[in-house]
């Protein structure tokens, strides 16, 4: 893999698509934010100053469809795993069909996002994920002073949850294959495929819970991940490092 | 500015920081590779252990990996419910004589105890479980089997699932028609009033809700064995 730095990913403003919204449909609601930035002459431009590309297409769909497929496998894997309920809900084939093929699943939206020509904002993430600045590592030490640490667009806590998921679907995938499809000589490594699976339900099930727990309390984000958009004045106190990167950015294009 | 001024100027910032994120991927995927190597090691020493403590949570013990604790494992959407008392074992077929066993023949006729682990075919065991019923050879016997046959078919109370045994697999002495389990009358759970055990294969082979034993001259595909599950289900795939 190259270590060339990422093409620079969260420079479109909201104002240049909300415009050009406007000025495609002229009948739109007056109320709506396009019809104002096309009747405020400033409007445009005051815009682009409230909101910022956090995600783009590629990458909600991307997180929903593996969110989707996610959680349907903690269910359909709680009612495998967990005899109390395997034993209300009962049909087991059909369940074990449903989780092994969607688990089978679970990696490809990701894998597509990053080969396709739809890939840059997504694998600059994910470059992101990867590189950790002081800051991050900061963000596990100094609790009660997290907003004054220069997080980039993800802070530590984010990066650490993202390696977390990200490592444990591959060890679930393969885990989950052997116990499926591997040959009967394999028993002893279908008998540790089976450990290592169980406990990566208990963890993934607490990450994920964590996950949801995280965005419900921080609506703001949360949004982003269904409109791609954040509000500027949040992303610049939460993510000072990532929008200086913006900023920069913006300022070097001619 | 140049590219290479911009990286300079940035050198603080994640794209000059350390790789941490495709490090701890590989890590996990690499403590994914040592569980799969060494678990069943692990799990065989200390699953006792983690069973005491799986015991002791109650309903979330289940929880607990690594426990010797069975998974209840049923095909249609809930567990039959078989009165003992009226219980009847079925055994017809290619034999000389069809037999309706109930709980009290199988308690009359020759009985056998074995201990032994219950072993899925996905993975998880449960050792040293203590089995206690009839041998099915003793059962065919009784009914007297006619020459042609070759096979044993079993059929389950919950209406779907099915097994088979070759007659050799048959009369095997490991494999019981069990009434009794870890000391005590078979639950319905586990399979009861009465079940098979074959301890020389995987569990999927031990079908619960015993109802039927048809003698016959073919093997045929049982339940699981139609989603791709061997027939001849040797544990370790021995033989």
């Amino acid at each position: 893999m190259s270590s060339e730095p990422a093409a620079p990913a969260g420079t479109r403003t909201r104002a240049s698509t909300a415009a050009g919204t406007a000025a495609a449909s002229t009948s739109a609601d007056p109320g709506s934010p396009a019809a104002r930035v096309a009747t405020t002459p400033t409007g445009a431009k005051r815009l682009s100053q409230v909101s910022v590309q956090r995600f783009d297409r590629t990458e909600r769909v991307v997180h929903w469809t593996t969110a989707i497929l996610m959680l349907e496998l903690l269910v359909t894997g709680a009612i495998l795993y967990l005899p109390s309920i395997a034993l209300r809900v009962g049909h087991r084939a059909l369940v074990e069909n449903i989780h092994v093929y969607s688990g089978l699943a679970l990696l490809l939206p990701l894998v597509i996002g990053v080969l396709g020509p739809w890939r840059a904002h997504l694998v600059a993430d994910l470059r992101r994920f990867d590189r950790w600045t002081r800051a991050d590592w900061d963000w596990f030490h100094v609790k009660q002073k997290r907003s004054h640490l220069p997080a980039g667009k993800f802070n530590g806590g984010q990066k650490a949850e993202a390696s977390f998921l990200g490592g444990s679907m591959v060890v679930m995938l393969v885990t989950g294959v052997l116990m499926r499809f591997a040959p009967s000589s394999w028993i002893t490594w279908q008998q540790g495929a089976t450990l290592v699976h169980d406990v990566g339900f208990l963890t993934v099930g607490v990450a994920v819970i964590g996950h949801i727990y995280m965005a419900m309390s921080r609506p703001e984000q949360l949004k982003s991940i269904f409109t791609g958009f954040i509000d500027r004045k949040w992303a610049v106190r939460n993510n000072p490092a990532w929008m200086a990167e913006v900023e920069t950015e913006v300022a070097d294009k001619p | 500015m140049s590219e290479h001024d911009q990286t300079e100027a940035k050198d603080d910032t994640e794209r000059s920081a350390t790789h941490v994120g495709r490090r701890a991927v590989l890590g996990l995927a690499g403590l994914g590779a040592v569980g799969i190597a060494f678990g069943a090691k692990v799990d065989n020493a200390i699953g006792g252990a983690l069973t005491s403590v799986s015991n002791k949570l109650g309903g979330l013990g289940a929880l607990v990996p690594g426990a010797d604790n069975f998974r209840i494992y049923t095909v249609t959407g809930s567990i039959p419910t078989i009165s003992p008392e009226t219980y009847r074992l079925k055994v017809d077929g290619l034999v000389e004589h069809s037999l309706e066993l109930s709980i009290d023949d199988l308690r009359s006729m020759p009985r056998t105890k074995l201990v032994h682990y219950f072993q899925c075919v996905t993975g998880w065991r449960v050792p040293s479980v203590h089995w206690e019923g009839v041998k099915l050879s003793v059962i065919l016997e009784a009914a007297g089997v006619k020459s042609s046959a070759t096979a044993v078919s079993f059929f389950s109370g919950d209406g779907v699932y099915t097994e088979s045994l070759t007659m050799g697999q048959a009369h095997l002495p490991d494999v019981l028609v069990a009434d009794r389990m870890i000391g005590d009358d078979v639950t319905a759970e586990h399979g009861g009033p009465v079940r098979l055990y074959v301890a020389p294969m995987y569990g999927y082979k031990s079908i619960k809700w015993l109802d039927r034993i048809q003698v016959s001259n073919q093997v045929i595909t049982g339940y699981w064995e139609q989603y791709g599950y061997p027939i001849n289900a040797w544990i370790g795939g021995q033989a």
